[in-house]
C-alpha cells in the first residue's frame, strides 16, 4: 500500500476508531484500573487508593458483599436461562405460525407481536407491576374467575424472579419471533420440497430439516437474549428493588447499588469486571460449541 | 442638553437608591444581586411539590433576580440522583436528603457547610437532636425540616369488630390482639393482625429498630453494632413469634420504588389491622382510604418489650442541603432562600412555609416555632400518637456505612419473614455483617 493509501485508511478509520476509543476503550480501561483501587465514586480519580486485589477478595468473601454478589449472579443466571428456555422455542413456534402463507392475518399478527418490543421497558414495568398486584391485579382476578387462588407473584422470594421472567418474555418475544421468521424465509423452498418428496412430514420435517437450518438464527437469538437478560435493570429498579430477600437482585442493579448508592466505585468496578469476564466466557463457549457442531 | 443632564442624574440617582434598597433588603452575608437561577431537588409527592412551587413563587416575587426550579424524583431514585449529579454545577443547588446519607455526602465533599448566619439560625431555632442530625463534626450542613417517628398505626374499625377496646401497650398484648384480628384462609392470613414490610430498606429496618428501642435496645451504641445484646435477641424472637403464629403474612407487605405497593394497599383496604409506620404516610392513607375511612386510623406508642422500661421509638430527620459544586452566587441564593423558606415570615401565623407543606403531608416539622404554630393540627388522632413520643424518641444512628448496614440488616429481617433464617441465625449474621460494614467504612 502506498503512503497516500495508508493516509486515507487512517483518515477513514479515524472517526469510528476515535468514537470507540472515547466511548468504549477508555471507560473499559478505567473500569479495569479502578477495580484495583479503593475509590468513592463521588471523589476525583486522584483520591483513589491502590488496594490490589482487595475488591475481588471482598467479592469472593463470605461477608455480606460476597453473599449479595453471589446471590445477584445466581439470580441473573436463572433469569437468563429461563428467558432463553422460554423465548427461543416460543419465538420459533410463533415464527412458524406467522410464516405460513395460508395465514391471512400474518402481517397483522407480526405487527402485534413486534409492538411489545417497541414499548419502553419502563412503561412495561409500570403496567406489569399493576397487573401483578395481589389483590387488585387483573391477573389474579382472572385466576379467581377460574377458581384458582390468587398468586403472590412479586411478593414471594420463590415467585418474584419468575414473575420478572414472564414480563421479559412478553416484551422480547415479538422481536425474536421476527428474527425466527427472517430465518425461516432464508430456508430454500427446494430443500423443504425435497424432504417432503423423501417422505418427511410435519414434526419430522421440522425436527430434521427446518430446525437445523435455523441453527444460525437461533444461535444469534440465544446470544442476544443472554446479553439482554444479563443487562436487565429497569423492571428490578422500578418494581422490586431487588427484593424480597434479594430474590430479584440482579448483577446490574447490584452494581448500581454498590457503585452509586453506596459510592464504592472501586468495588462496583470489580463487580462489573467479573460480569464482563463471565459474559465473555459464556458467549465464547456458545460460539465454540456451535463451531464444533458445524464441523461435524 | 440641560434636560438630558438632569434626566441622566435622575436615572443615576434612581439606580443608586435602587441598589441601596436591594442591599438593605438582603440579609447580611449575602453578596448576590445579579440574576441567579437555582434548583431544588426533592422526593416529595406532586401535591407537596405544588405547595413548594407556590412558596418559591412567593419568594421570587420579592426577589426578582432569583429563579427557583423544583425537581422531584421518586424516593428510591433520590440518592442515586444526588450521587450521580453531584459534582456538576448545573444540576441541583438545593436537595432534600435523609440524615443517614449525610456523613458520606460530607466525606465526599458533595455538600457545602452552612454559612455562619444560617448555622447560627439552625442552632437557635431547632431542637438539639435536629441540629445534631443536620451536623457532621459539629458543623451544620443544612436546615432540618421533617422529623419522622415510628408509631403503631391501627384500624379502630377492625379492633371494634374483634372486640378489642384498647390498643396494645406491651408485646404480649400486641401478639394477643394480632391473633384476634387475623382471618385465615387455608392457613394463610387474608386479614393480618400485624403487617411487616419488605423490599424497602427503611420500611423493614425502622419498624424493627422501633421495636428494639421499645425493648430498651439500640442498633448501634457508641458507634458499634449492638445487635448481639439481650434486647436485640428478644426483638428478633418477637418478630419470629409473630411470623410463626401466622398473624403476619409477609406476602402482604411488599413495597415498590415509590414506597407504595401491597403493604399500603392492604392497610388502606382494611386487610392489615396494625402496622408500625412513620407519620409521613398520613397523606398516602388519606388519599387511599378517603376521609371517612381514614378517621378509623389511630396511632399509639410502640408497645413495650419485656426489657423496656417505657414506650420508646426511633426518629429520623430530613434536611435541605446545598450542592458544593454550585457556583457561589447560586449557593448564596440557595442559603438565602432556605433561610426564608424555613423562617417564621414565609408562612401564616408565625409558621414557616416549610412547616406548612410538611404538616400537609402529616409530617412533624422540626423548627420549634412551627411545632407551636401547628399545635392544634398536630393534635389529630393520627398525629397525636406520634407527637406524644417526640421526647422519648431516639434518633436513627447516623454513621459512615449506615446505608450498607441498613441494607444488610434488611436482608436478614426479610429472610426471617420468609422462613429462610431463624431468629438466632438472623441475629448472629446481622451482627457479623454490621461489624464488618462499619469497620470497613470507618477505615475508608
Amino acid at each position: 500500500m502506498t503512503a497516500s493509501g495508508r493516509g486515507w485508511t487512517v483518515v477513514m478509520l479515524a472517526p469510528s476508531v476515535g468514537l470507540l476509543t472515547v466511548f468504549v476503550l477508555i471507560p473499559m480501561t478505567l473500569t479495569i484500573a479502578l477495580s484495583f483501587y479503593g475509590w468513592s465514586s463521588q471523589t476525583p480519580f486522584a483520591s483513589a487508593r491502590w488496594i490490589g486485589f482487595d475488591n475481588f477478595k471482598e467479592i469472593l468473601s463470605v461477608g455480606s458483599v460476597g453473599r449479595d454478589f453471589r446471590q445477584a449472579v445466581g439470580n441473573t443466571c436463572i433469569y437468563a436461562a429461563a428467558s432463553i428456555v422460554l423465548i427461543l422455542p416460543l419465538s420459533v413456534a410463533l415464527g412458524l405460525l406467522v410464516h405460513q402463507s395460508r395465514l391471512r392475518c400474518a402481517t397483522a399478527l407480526r405487527t402485534i407481536l413486534f409492538s411489545t418490543y417497541m414499548v419502553p421497558m419502563v412503561a412495561v414495568a409500570l403496567v406489569w407491576s399493576k397487573l401483578y398486584s395481589p389483590t387488585e391485579g387483573p391477573i389474579n382476578q382472572v385466576l379467581g374467575w377460574l377458581g384458582i387462588a390468587p398468586l403472590p407473584w412479586l411478593s414471594r422470594p420463590d415467585t418474584a424472579l419468575e414473575a420478572l421472567v414472564i414480563l421479559n418474555v412478553w416484551q422480547q418475544l415479538g422481536y425474536f419471533t421476527i428474527l425466527a421468521v427472517a430465518g425461516l424465509t432464508q430456508i430454500p423452498e427446494t430443500i423443504l420440497e425435497a424432504a417432503r418428496i423423501d417422505g418427511a412430514r410435519n414434526l419430522g420435517l421440522f425436527w430434521h430439516v427446518t430446525l437445523p437450518l435455523l441453527r444460525r438464527t437461533l444461535l444469534f437469538s440465544g446470544i442476544i437474549v443472554t446479553i439482554n437478560a444479563v443487562q436487565v435493570f429497569e423492571p428490578v429498579a422500578m418494581i422490586t428493588q431487588g427484593g424480597p430477600v434479594g430474590a430479584t437482585n440482579v448483577v446490574t442493579y447490584h452494581i448500581r447499588r454498590v457503585g452509586i448508592e453506596r459510592s464504592e466505585g472501586g468495588l462496583g468496578s470489580a463487580m462489573a469486571m467479573i460480569l464482563v469476564i463471565v459474559l465473555s466466557a459464556i458467549v465464547s463457549l456458545v460460539f465454540l460449541a456451535a463451531g464444533r457442531r458445524s464441523e461435524k | 442638553m440641560e434636560w438630558r443632564v438632569k434626566n441622566r442624574l435622575t436615572i443615576l440617582a434612581a439606580m443608586v437608591i435602587g441598589v441601596s434598597f436591594s442591599q438593605a433588603s438582603a440579609p447580611s452575608g449575602y453578596a448576590q444581586e445579579a440574576p441567579v437561577s437555582i434548583s431544588f431537588l426533592t422526593h416529595w409527592p406532586p401535591e407537596t411539590v405544588a405547595k413548594l412551587t407556590k412558596a418559591a413563587s412567593v419568594y421570587m416575587k420579592s426577589q426578582p433576580g432569583t429563579t427557583i426550579q423544583i425537581r422531584a424524583v421518586p424516593f428510591a431514585d433520590l440518592l442515586t440522583t444526588l450521587r450521580s449529579q453531584a459534582g456538576a454545577s448545573n444540576t441541583f443547588t438545593i436537595a432534600s436528603i435523609y440524615d443517614l446519607w449525610l456523613p458520606e455526602l460530607v466525606r465526599d465533599s458533595i455538600l457545602v457547610e452552612a454559612p455562619d448566619a444560617n448555622a447560627a439560625e439552625v442552632k437557635k431555632y431547632w431542637g438539639g437532636s435536629a441540629v445534631s442530625a443536620a451536623s457532621v463534626g459539629g458543623k451544620v450542613f443544612g436546615y432540618p425540616n421533617e422529623i419522622d417517628l415510628y408509631g403503631l398505626n391501627y384500624n379502630k374499625k377492625l379492633f371494634a369488630a374483634a372486640g378489642i377496646v384498647e390498643p396494645p401497650r406491651t408485646w404480649d398484648e400486641l401478639a394477643a390482639d394480632a391473633e384476634k384480628l387475623t382471618k385465615r384462609d387455608g392457613g394463610q392470613a387474608t386479614q393480618q393482625g400485624f403487617g411487616f414490610i419488605n423490599s424497602w430498606a427503611a420500611g423493614v429496618v425502622h419498624p424493627f429498630a422501633a421495636l428494639l428501642a421499645a425493648n430498651g435496645g439500640a442498633l448501634i451504641v457508641d458507634g458499634k453494632p449492638a445487635l448481639d445484646g439481650k434486647a436485640a435477641t428478644q426483638t428478633f424472637e418477637f418478630v419470629q413469634r409473630l411470623i410463626n403464629a401466622k398473624v403476619a403474612n409477609p406476602t402482604m407487605g411488599t413495597a415498590d420504588a415509590n414506597t407504595t405497593g401491597p403493604f399500603l394497599d392492604n392497610f388502606v383496604g382494611g386487610r392489615t389491622a396494625m402496622i408500625i409506620m412513620a407519620n409521613w404516610w398520613e397523606s398516602a392513607l388519606r388519599t387511599g382510604m378517603g376521609e371517612a375511612a381514614f378517621a378509623d386510623v389511630a396511632t399509639t406508642p410502640i408497645p413495650v418489650g419485656p426489657s423496656g422500661d417505657m414506650s420508646r421509638t426511633i426518629s429520623y430527620t430530613w434536611l435541605t442541603v446545598v450542592n458544593a459544586a454550585a457556583g457561589k452566587p447560586q449557593r448564596d441564593a440557595a442559603w438565602k432562600f432556605l433561610s426564608w423558606l424555613n423562617g417564621p415570615d414565609s408562612g401564616e401565623n408565625g409558621a414557616s412555609a416549610m412547616g406548612d407543606l410538611l404538616v400537609s403531608m402529616g409530617i412533624l416539622p422540626s423548627r420549634q416555632s412551627d411545632v407551636a404554630a401547628f399545635s392544634q393540627r398536630l393534635n389529630s388522632p393520627f398525629l397525636a400518637g406520634y407527637v406524644s413520643q417526640l421526647k422519648a424518641a431516639k434518633p436513627f444512628p447516623v454513621v459512615l456505612g449506615g446505608q450498607e448496614f441498613t441494607d444488610a440488616l434488611q436482608h436478614h429481617l426479610e429472610a426471617m419473614q420468609f422462613g429462610q433464617e431463624t431468629a438466632e441465625q438472623a441475629q448472629e449474621q446481622a451482627q457479623r455483617d454490621a461489624v464488618s460494614i462499619l469497620s470497613k467504612a470507618a477505615h475508608q
